[in-house]
């Protein structure tokens, strides 16, 4: 067996790893293309005590919002974290809220009027997606997983040498 | 030893220092020493108390300083009649506050203007004014001339009865194909014959733009139905300047609209909650056969059982009938939207 013919077998299995980190390198610099064109979003946004209707909102990113802010019982307040948006609104008078949603990610918004005993829990959710992270995170899981996965098939029945603890065997 | 004296001079200093600290803290913001009272009162919903104080005794020509805070929700606080006193919204934790010199012996009203819970309308307090060199005089009631008149021609203020629409014989097909415009009405009126009736202020107050309608198509009777409902549109906005307008639509917006819409279409947040439902200024119909003098004695009075509130107590004649303009111009303009 020459020095090639060894490298070659030491490579073997090895050389699936090498796959799972180009591959895992390719991922994270693939610029993913806008999945949908921006557009202009009209919400309908109603307070009450103590929710918001709708509670989750989906958006996607570069999207324009206009947001038909209004309340139902008392004076109720939208501030909406990440983007910083402050707006107060009283029963019977609509008010709109405009911003374009250039951030991704998942923002909460809450009441920022003290409206009773449970105020502090009147949160809602904004999602501005593509949340592009998340989708990395999730492909290199998968390659991660399917990478060891190969790796453990193509090494299986090669013998492994677990080493012992305490006293070497007799 | 010397310690344990020390100690207990500290304990002794705590004790009785905070008590006497937070006292004089208070009498210094109550102020005594100087003319000016100031009046604490505590807004909160009136399922849990409403204004507390609710009543104020004050003497003519004293200065007073109001402050407001609220225990629970949002409140809004305004002050009526004729002192034209609107502080806005007052939020849990926050004062607001407000220096007033009640020159005129009589009542007045705080109010809260901002909608707060389904029993919002009863949230009320009253100043009592009271002259120093009379104080058992009872103030002479305000006779209202325009309800008066209503009431000796035999009107039903309380009556929700489209007055005119019944016994004019177009009333069932009249019919809005074109929003009423007060624009188009503007130049229309240029060329057309106005009847004299229909020139008068008074009599618009007193009539309804139905029989204002039915005099205008006897002078002009070539003219199509459209224009002269233009014309009627028009006329009846003409005695409320803009800058009223602006003031109606901001104090509807903020008494009114939580039932009456904000657009006028009768169906805001509290319409439910109502014992009757709201009626729908925006219903450019409904308001064709509505009187002015009527609309004023509404809202003045309240309705009887049906959760109107009365706003005669909160407001001026004159402030009545810039809402009242500002109803017709809702009338007209929804229509439109």
């Amino acid at each position: 067996m020459n020095r090639f013919q060894q490298l070659v077998r030491w490579t073997y299995p090895r050389w699936v790893i090498l796959m799972g980190i180009i591959l895992a390198i390719g991922v994270m610099t693939f610029p993913i293309p806008q999945i949908t064109d921006p557009q202009t979003r009209y919400i309908t946004l109603d307070a009450r005590q103590f929710e918001f209707a709708p509670h989750r909102i989906h958006i996607n990113k570069g999207d324009r919002v206009i947001i038909n802010f209004t309340a139902s019982d008392v004076v109720h307040g939208f501030y909406l974290d990440g983007y910083g948006i402050q707006a107060r609104v009283e029963p019977g008078v609509t008010k709109q809220i405009e911003f374009s949603a250039e951030r991704t990610g998942k923002f909460r918004y809450r009441c920022s009027v003290s409206c009773g005993s449970l105020h502090p829990f009147m949160i809602g959710e904004l999602v501005v997606g593509p949340n592009e992270p998340f989708w990395r995170a999730i492909a290199l899981v998968i390659i991660g997983l399917f990478t060891l996965l190969t790796y453990r098939f193509l090494t299986k029945g090669t013998s492994y040498e677990y080493p012992t603890l305490g006293a070497s065997p007799a | 030893m010397k310690r344990e004296l020390v100690t207990i001079f500290i304990v002794v200093f705590i004790l009785v220092g905070l008590p006497v600290g937070v006292f004089l803290y208070q009498r210094q913001q109550s102020n005594p020493d100087s003319a000016e009272r100031a009046i604490h009162i505590q807004a909160a919903v009136p399922e849990s108390g409403g204004f507390q104080p609710a009543a104020i005794q004050v003497n003519a020509g004293e200065t007073v300083t109001l402050r407001f805070s609220s225990v629970d929700v949002t409140h809004g606080i305004a002050i009526g009649p004729s002192l034209g006193i609107d502080l806005g919204h007052v939020d849990p934790g926050h004062v607001k506050e407000v220096t007033v010199t009640f020159d005129k012996a009589g009542t007045y009203t705080f109010y809260c203007n901002t909608w707060c819970s389904p029993d919002h309308w009863r949230m009320r307090g009253i100043v009592e004014v009271t002259d120093p060199n009379n104080p058992d005089a009872i103030p002479t009631a305000y006779r209202d001339p325009i309800i008066e008149r209503l009431v000796a021609e035999g009107v039903n203020i309380d009556a929700n009865v489209n007055m005119g629409m019944a016994d004019h014989p177009q009333g069932d097909t009249l019919t809005f194909e074109q929003p009423p415009s007060i624009e188009k009405g503007q130049i229309l009126a240029a060329t057309l014959s106005i009847p004299v009736e229909l020139e008068d202020a008074e009599w618009r107050l007193s009539h309804t733009p139905m029989e204002g309608l039915e005099l205008l198509t006897d002078q002009n009777p070539s003219t199509p139905m459209n224009d002269l409902i233009h014309v009627i549109a028009y006329l009846w906005v003409l005695d409320t300047p803009s800058e009223d307008i602006q003031w109606a639509e901001n104090y509807y917006n903020k008494n009114c609209a939580a039932c009456h819409g904000q657009t006028g279409d009768g169906n805001g947040p509290a319409a439910d909650q109502t014992a009757e439902s709201p009626v729908a200024f925006g219903d450019a119909a409904y308001m064709f056969g509505m009187r002015s003098d009527v609309l004023y004695a509404k809202i003045r009075r309240g309705g009887m059982g049906t959760d109107m509130p009365n706003f005669g107590t909160l407001l001026t004649p004159e402030e009545t009938l810039k809402l009242v303009g500002y109803l017709w111009q809702l009338a007209w303009q929804s229509r439109a939207g």
